[in-house]
């Protein structure tokens, strides 16, 4: 860094220096991380205790007693254990408080669920009774391994790169700056400039996230993100990138220098 | 039983006078024991069963006690968890610091180079916000993933049209 830092004072004094001014702009996660296989473990036993720890289900206000509802209720219910004297219990005593079973969780089967699989089954005449199926997390572009399309990898950050003919190497649209305008008012024309108007973004800062000195050449990188709309540029190459698929793209050093900028 | 056997004589009330209709019936009038006026009054009993959903009455299960064994898986558990915690904190921290340090490197660059675009880069925007149209994950995409229709000037919000 030292060295960087007196290289940089070395250009100042030379008139000849160049600011640029260069975009990382990213689409932010669409779904939520898939829990890590601990995060997944812990997660099911904290649920389990706290399932233990609950409160009986105080069914008697939600089915009215006598009501046929109520009969579809205790009907559907797993039958608990009764406590008859002179009997050995091997497991524990039964401990029934509203017909629960105090040392275990209580175990509850809605009559909805029969209902639900039983119309899934018979192919479901009424939309209302219909099981809601989610949307798939792995999408089409995903398979096709669609570079160029914003609806993949959508657990992760995907960022712009651009490969421009004349050069060999991948990396974040960079623009020379015009006169009188600001660091990132050219980084946010100079993106619509290249990928046309259609394009909806915002802008994190107008203060730089990072300066790489090649040189005489300065390029502030301006962090922003991409919020509706499409980059379509005519004569560019481009492609929307994860962290891990920037690493194999771009060169080693360009790496190391970007790599704590993205996520 | 008591229902039942009222409803038992009612029963045969009925069919005596349909076979014999001209004959007053007779009716003895018997004193059963008192149910009716200790009931309690439909809303006093409606806030009797909200109240005990409310109440912890008979409703707790029985306390957790953990054999010393199981103590101590749980423990470890925690303190696992609690270790995975503080990784990604720290993950976490050094990212920002770096992130910091690259920020503060950049600026100090720039007020070497253009002193005019380093005070531009340093001032407040108050009127930049958080755009609305940005999305928080959730755990499975929307039936549109994005909206690729935008159009210049369509303004901040992207509705479907």
């Amino acid at each position: 860094m030292s060295a960087r830092r007196a290289l940089s004072t070395a250009a100042t004094a030379s008139p000849s220096n160049v600011i640029k001014t260069g975009l990382i702009i990213s689409r932010t996660p669409i779904v939520s991380k898939t829990p890590t296989k601990l995060e997944s473990i812990y997660y099911e036993y904290q649920s389990e205790l706290e399932k233990r720890l609950t409160w009986t289900f105080p069914h008697w206000y939600y089915f009215k007693k006598g009501t046929l509802a109520e009969k579809a209720y205790t009907k559907l219910q797993k039958k608990p254990i009764f406590k008859v004297p002179d009997v050995f219990y091997p497991r524990g005593v039964p401990d029934l408080k509203h017909g629960r079973e105090r040392s275990e969780k209580q175990v509850i089967v809605l009559p909805e669920d029969v209902v639900e699989t039983s119309s899934g089954e018979e192919g479901g005449e009424s939309a209302m009774l219909k099981k809601i199926v989610p949307n798939s997390r792995v999408t089409e572009a995903d398979q096709k391994k669609d570079m160029q399309s914003l609806e993949r990898a959508l657990e992760e950050h995907l960022y712009l790169l651009v490969k421009e003919n004349t050069k060999e190497n991948w990396e974040f649209p960079t623009f020379d700056m015009a006169n009188g305008s600001l660091l990132h008012n050219r980084a946010e024309a100079g993106l619509k400039e290249i990928g046309g108007p259609h394009i909806h973004t915002w802008t994190v800062s107008n203060t730089p996230c990072k300066v790489l000195q090649d040189g005489q050449t300065n390029t502030f990188y301006i962090k922003s993100h991409i919020l509706a709309g499409k980059f379509a540029p005519t004569d560019l190459e481009f492609a929307w990138v994860t962290k891990k698929e920037f690493k194999d793209k771009v060169s080693e050093t360009y790496y190391t220098q970007m790599s704590h900028l993205l996520n | 039983m008591l229902k039942s056997t009222v409803f038992a004589t009612a029963k045969n009330c009925t069919s005596s006078s349909a076979l014999f209709p001209a004959k007053p019936m007779s009716m003895t009038f018997v004193r059963y024991k008192r149910t009716k006026g200790k009931e309690l009054s439909s809303n006093v009993q409606k806030a009797i069963t909200q109240m005990s959903v409310l109440s912890a009455n008979r409703k707790q299960p029985k306390r957790l006690k953990l054999c010393p064994e199981d103590l101590i898986k749980h423990e470890t558990i925690q303190r696992c968890w609690a270790e995975y915690q503080r990784d990604l904190r720290t993950e976490r921290n050094q990212c920002l610091e770096a992130q910091y340090a690259s920020m503060d490197e950049a600026m100090s660059v720039l007020e070497q180079l253009s002193p005019e675009l380093y005070t531009a880069a340093n001032k407040k925007d108050m009127k930049h916000r958080f755009p609305k149209e940005f999305r928080i994950p959730t755990e499975y995409p929307p039936n549109k993933i994005w909206y690729y229709e935008y159009q210049e000037g369509d303004g901040n919000t992207h509705k479907k049209k």
